[in-house]
């Protein structure tokens, strides 16, 4: 087994996520996102349908901070605008597989990408949600994904509902004309998954080391332990090799689980290393 | 609609006599790619105030027209600097309560931008059910039926910016407007607007527009102004040009949130354009075009 970090685990569980079923739209860049969606297309899921930016059907690409928009229009069969990809894959139930994180997100399967206390006078005003409002209710698979599994982040309600699962059962989703499918929580700690309305996330696994104790302890939601909780698959000698040398040799996905000082100067000496391969070309 | 043969090409030093005070101004661009940014800072420049600035998914646009105190009001769906953090003036402005927002969910803002621009009041859409943001807006969302099988559906109302400023690849002087990469919202927020405004890498004369005809994705009727602003993207990225300028962002972002911004915008509204230019992008411009060449595809699921 080769040594590896939380953060490649999360990558290689969210991956095993990604199919070949509909499309994804990948929008901004998140870094452990994009790895997993790159390391399905390099491994078992190479007609994974991907769209990045306004790049439509996108070969796989390596990830960088500086390149990864120029990367997806590379080996992209097609140029849309964000109009014609929500009408086209959002609206037309076209969606596969969403992978989101916020900074809220409760036992419902709500986000809030909104604000921190009062909506018109927030302590913390945050980004929005772009399409996140309405999407993760309509893709067929939703992924949240959490680096810090806290329940400060992991609430029992959401502050702000800036948007929801809506409908979680198959049934319902299909009454609903929606696609049937899970809710999948990937964190540092475990994998949650909820596939019905009136029942609780459940624990599916936990990652090798970790008591399911220490997981119910920091979820802000009630969760259905089983009474044997299977451990996380741990990444492949395969899949760690793909991560580091071919999808993301720069360690963009990492920078996302550092904090303060360290996160900054580790952002400095990726774009350090991207600016330097690049100025090699024209000096 | 604008007469087809007109020269509508004018300095970027124009800009701000197109824009009145108070004006909503649609910016196109989405994450760090294509922001109209020389459009951004001319409009500081020229001390434009209390515009209703849109936008999809902002970042460096409009925390930079927030810290200088342009905006009377702002709509979006999300603003961030993303790896470089929150916007801290947007975040400053809002959480102190002198900056009036509308936050839209992602598709219900686009989905208005197109009602408008096919001449509809409304457009009804499977909403965003279960967000509490429909409730704060009745005045732009409602619930609604379908009339033949009664099914619920949410309206979005109609948006129409005063003006919609967008950054193309190059534009001929009649506004045929061509774009090779991110194109984000640009063609709907122009079809929604009352004035469009395109700023573009190089102005071209019609027959380079006419040798790739598909590359045009705002034909020249709906646009008012052409303005020629090289790397008028920067610091967000134009594909294929240049890459997003992540230094300059996270110079920025060093400065955003601290007394710092005030010298920061005042040297932007000191220098021209050019000196802008001159400025950030000497002995940089190059590695910024590079970073676009270097990006890799990876071999193996090209199926």
């Amino acid at each position: 087994m080769t040594a590896y970090d939380v953060h490649e685990l999360m990558v290689t569980r969210v991956a095993a996520e990604v199919d070949e079923d509909g499309v994804t739209v990948m929008g901004s860049f998140t870094p452990l996102a994009y790895a997993s969606y790159m390391l399905a297309k390099l491994t078992h899921a190479p007609r994974a349908y991907l769209a990045g930016f306004d790049a439509v059907g996108m070969s796989p690409i390596q990830l960088s901070f500086t390149g990864a928009e120029a990367a997806a229009y590379k080996g992209a069969v097609c140029r849309w605008g964000m109009l014609t990809e929500i009408n086209s894959i959002h609206l037309s139930n076209h969606g596969g597989v969403e992978a989101v994180s916020s900074a809220q997100f409760d036992g419902d399967g709500a986000i809030n990408l909104s604000t921190i206390g009062p909506f018109d006078k927030p302590k913390v005003r945050l980004p929005g949600g772009a399409g996140a409002a309405e999407v993760i209710k309509m893709y067929r698979k939703m992924i949240a994904y959490f680096g810090n599994h806290s329940s400060r982040t992991l609430v029992d309600k959401v502050e702000f509902v800036t948007g929801t699962r809506w409908k979680v059962g198959a049934e319902s989703r299909r009454q609903a004309g929606l696609q049937p499918g899970p809710i999948i929580v990937v964190t540092n700690l475990a994998v949650l998954v909820k596939d019905e309305d009136d029942q609780p996330f459940r624990i599916e696994s936990v990652h090798p080391g970790v008591d399911p104790q220490v997981v119910v302890d920091n979820t802000g939601f009630a969760l259905d332990v089983p009474s044997d909780v299977p451990v996380t698959a741990e990444p492949t000698a395969k899949q760690l090799e793909l991560l580091r040398t071919k999808i993301d040799p720069f360690g963009t996905v990492k920078f996302d689980f550092l904090s303060g000082k360290e996160r900054l100067q580790y952002l400095e000496s990726i774009l350090d290393a991207e600016w330097k391969r690049a100025e090699a070309t024209v000096r | 609609m604008t007469s087809p043969s007109a020269d509508k090409v004018v300095p970027l030093q124009a800009l701000g006599g197109l824009v009145p005070d108070g004006a909503s101004v649609a910016f196109g661009g989405g994450w760090f790619a294509n922001h109209p940014m020389a459009a951004v800072r001319q409009l500081i420049r020229a001390g434009r105030k209390d515009l209703h600035a849109i936008t999809v998914v902002g970042s460096v646009d409009m925390d930079l027209l927030a810290a200088a105190d342009v905006l009377g009001h702002l709509s979006f769906s999300m603003v961030t600097l993303e790896a470089f953090g929150l916007a801290p003036n947007v975040r400053r402005t809002i959480e102190s309560g002198t900056l009036p927002f509308t936050e839209y969910t992602g598709l219900g803002m686009l989905i208005g931008l197109e009602a408008q621009g096919r001449g509809m009041p409304f457009l009804p859409y499977r909403g965003p059910f279960g967000s509490d943001l429909p409730a704060r807006y009745p005045e732009i969302y409602a619930t609604t039926n379908c009339p033949f099988t009664g099914e619920e559906l949410t309206a979005v109302r109609a948006l129409q910016p005063d003006v919609a400023i967008v950054h193309a690849l190059r534009c001929d002087a009649e506004g045929n407007a061509q774009w090779d990469g991110t194109s984000g919202p640009d063609v709907d927020m122009a079809k929604a607007a009352k004035r469009v405004i395109v700023t573009c890498e190089e102005i071209v004369d019609r027959p380079v527009i006419v040798e790739n005809p598909h590359m045009t994705k705002l034909p020249g009727y709906y646009v008012h102004a052409v303005i020629e602003a090289p790397f008028g993207a920067h610091p967000t990225s134009h594909i294929p040009r240049y890459a997003m300028d992540a230094w300059q962002l996270m110079d920025y972002a060093g400065q955003a949130g601290t007394d710092a911004i005030t010298d920061y915008v005042a040297r932007i509204r000191s220098e021209s354009e050019d000196d802008y230019r001159a400025r950030v992008l000497t002995g940089r411009g190059d590695v910024l075009a590079a970073l676009v060449d270097v990006a890799e595809t990876l071999e193996g699921a090209n199926l």
